[in-house]
């Protein structure tokens, strides 16, 4: 094994040595493998309608019910993970690959650039996230790549200000300087030296960041102007599902259940995760140990 | 102090000007025409020219920002285009609602909140605490949507005690009706702000209760309930106040989730049935109304702060 495999092995190892962290990741684990392995091991598809048995009960058949046009929630409550996982990946792929830089750049030559940027930064910033995803959607329409971008555009600033802080706390490390006095280029020291010492931070915050994703998503949907139907989707369901509440309760109470179970897992895990890797830090930072 | 506010107002222009700028530029970046978007597919010709010259669309770019501009300034945001009553009087009309809800909201969650930080930074690591934090977490973990529809399913639906859609009712004008239609959406948030309340606050205990004059007063042989209650508490809640009211400015937008489960005529209602109908005026309205008291609650929180905390400079 070579040395950064090992560490990682070590980080990995150490988050899952926490009870909740475990969990968490055996749950998820559990919610992408069904998703995955949907068509072959659940009896019915997410889209298909029976109008002989709508509005069912959690059964034998359905176990957990049918809604208004008679598709399985379970089958929707599984294919919705995909909607919500896909989702999530996508929009914090967006917040970093556009945050990071900005975070990166400002950190790095401060100056005009820094202002500029964390100027930009702050105007998002001082736009509650959901609705700022409601303005965008209002422009661009209702679908799924909007969802998207505007989930997505909500996660830059806190790529962009937890990279910029990493930066500024490298800048003037000896590492990062010599390269300077080398004769490196500001890009190359940016992306090849500071950049790869910044990846912890901005892995928990991934981590994190997916889970508020995933929230607003679902509140998007919930409120009606997230991904177009007949698409699954948690926030959806639970959307037709509160008009239901008399006729079929069990209806609005799944797709939740399964919505915070994925949000707590994503949370639980970013907070571990980022504990062990800061504890690892103050360990590397102490005299004799650094490399 | 005056020079500390008037400077904080002068950094806040930037912001709301680019702001503004975004949010008057954004019925230009609808694909096609907003004008079509608006009126729908089956307009004719004169009724696409008669909504186009009441927005002003027919005239320059430039013009139609300064106008735009003066006009929002003075708060007149134009007509909407739904109803075509001013998108002031619109606005105006949903702000006591929302002004309740939050307000009673912010409640329930210090109500919440504060004696279950208090416990827990008692006894640090304890299984109370580890309990208590686990409340927080769930409270911050479930989604404010599903918490209100499972209340609803047990208050409205199973027990039959409260409405299951909330109006509005003035707490001054009938104080019983107006409690029986905030309860449950006022739980539903509170419950929500009363784990980032317990979160912050138990954090910012904790780092009292390390502090030199604890010890001292300890030493002294003041018993705990006078060390906690009367030195430890009043420096905790310092940064707590910046902490409610940073929850506050989000309730003037963030209710939206939650107005939407309880059907209760908020400002939030109010702009989701703007984007479901495509009415930009009232949309634009709306957003920027909100981003303009977000911000300034902002503002007064930290110009409160400055105010009573002595040790911060703002001269």
């Amino acid at each position: 094994m070579t040395a950064r495999a090992r560490r990682s092995w070590g980080v990995i190892t150490r988050v899952l040595s926490h009870k909740g962290a475990l969990l968490s990741v055996l749950f998820l684990a559990l919610m992408i493998l069904t998703s995955l392995l949907a068509r072959w091991i659940l009896p019915f598809d997410a889209l298909t309608q029976d109008y002989a048995s709508i509005l069912q009960a959690p059964g034998k058949v359905h176990w957990l019910g049918t809604d208004e046009l008679g598709r399985d929630i379970l089958a929707r409550v599984v294919f919705g993970a995909r909607t919500s996982l896909l989702t999530a990946a996508g929009a914090v792929t967006i917040a970093a690959l556009v945050g990071v830089p900005i975070g990166l750049v400002a950190g790095f030559f401060g100056g005009w650039r820094d202002m500029l940027l964390m100027r930009f930064v702050d105007v998002l910033l001082s736009l509650p996230g959901i609705l700022f995803a409601m303005a965008l959607i209002a422009v661009l329409g209702r679908s799924q790549m909007a969802a998207l971008v505007a989930v997505g555009i909500t996660g830059i600033p806190s790529f962009a200000r937890i990279t910029r802080a990493q930066v500024l706390s490298l800048r003037k490390r000896d590492f990062v300087t010599a390269v300077e006095a080398l004769g490196g280029s500001s890009g190359y020291n940016m992306f090849r030296t500071v950049l790869p010492n910044s990846w912890s931070p901005i892995l928990v915050q991934v981590v994190i960041l997916s889970s508020v994703a995933i929230l607003i998503e679902a509140s998007l949907a919930f409120l009606g102007i997230g991904i177009p139907p007949p698409t699954p989707s948690w926030g959806e369901m639970l959307r037709t599902g509160k008009s239901f509440l008399h006729d079929s309760p069990t209806y609005a109470v799944f797709p939740g259940l399964v919505l915070t179970f994925t949000i707590l897992s994503l949370d639980t895990l970013g907070r571990t995760l980022g504990r062990v890797l800061e504890d690892r830090h103050e360990i590397a930072d102490t005299p004799g140990t650094t490399p | 102090m005056i020079g500390f506010i008037l400077r904080r107002l002068l950094q806040l222009l930037p912001v709301l000007l680019i702001a503004s700028t975004g949010i008057w530029a954004m019925i230009y970046a609808v694909p096609g025409s907003p004008v079509a978007a608006m009126v729908g597919e089956n307009a004719t010709v004169e009724q696409i020219q008669e909504v186009t010259v009441r927005l002003g669309l027919d005239r320059p770019v430039h013009v139609q920002y300064a106008s735009w501009l003066v006009n929002a300034v003075q708060g007149d945001f134009g007509l909407s285009i739904q109803n075509r009553e001013p998108v002031r009087n619109l606005i105006a009309q949903r702000i006591p609602a929302t002004l309740q809800l939050g307000l009673a909201a912010t409640l329930v969650g210090l109500l919440l909140g504060i004696p279950v930080a208090v416990i827990s930074a008692l006894k640090p690591g304890s299984f109370v605490d580890r309990m208590l934090s686990g409340w927080s977490a769930l409270a911050l973990g479930v989604p404010t949507f599903w918490l209100g529809i499972l209340l609803i399913l047990l208050f409205a639906v199973q027990l039959r005690w409260l409405p299951s859609a909330s109006n509005y009712v003035s707490i001054l004008e009938s104080p019983w009706q107006a409690l029986r239609n905030i309860l449950l959406p006022a739980l539903t948030l509170g419950v929500y702000v009363s784990g980032i309340f317990a979160r912050f606050l138990r954090a910012s205990l904790l780092g009292e209760l390390k502090a030199d004059y604890v010890r001292t007063a300890r030493s002294k042989g003041l018993p705990e309930r006078d060390v906690v209650g009367r030195h430890v508490m009043r420096n905790a809640l310092l940064p707590f106040v910046t902490i409610v009211g940073l929850m506050m400015a989000n309730f003037i937008g963030g209710t939206v989730v939650t107005e939407s489960v309880f059907t209760y005529p908020g400002l939030g209602r109010l702009l989701i049935q703007a984007i479901s109908t495509r009415d930009y005026p009232l949309i634009q309205g709306c957003i920027l109304f909100i981003l303009v008291v977000f911000v300034l609650i902002n503002l007064l929180v930290d110009v409160l702060y400055a105010y009573i905390d002595p040790r911060i400079d703002y001269g």
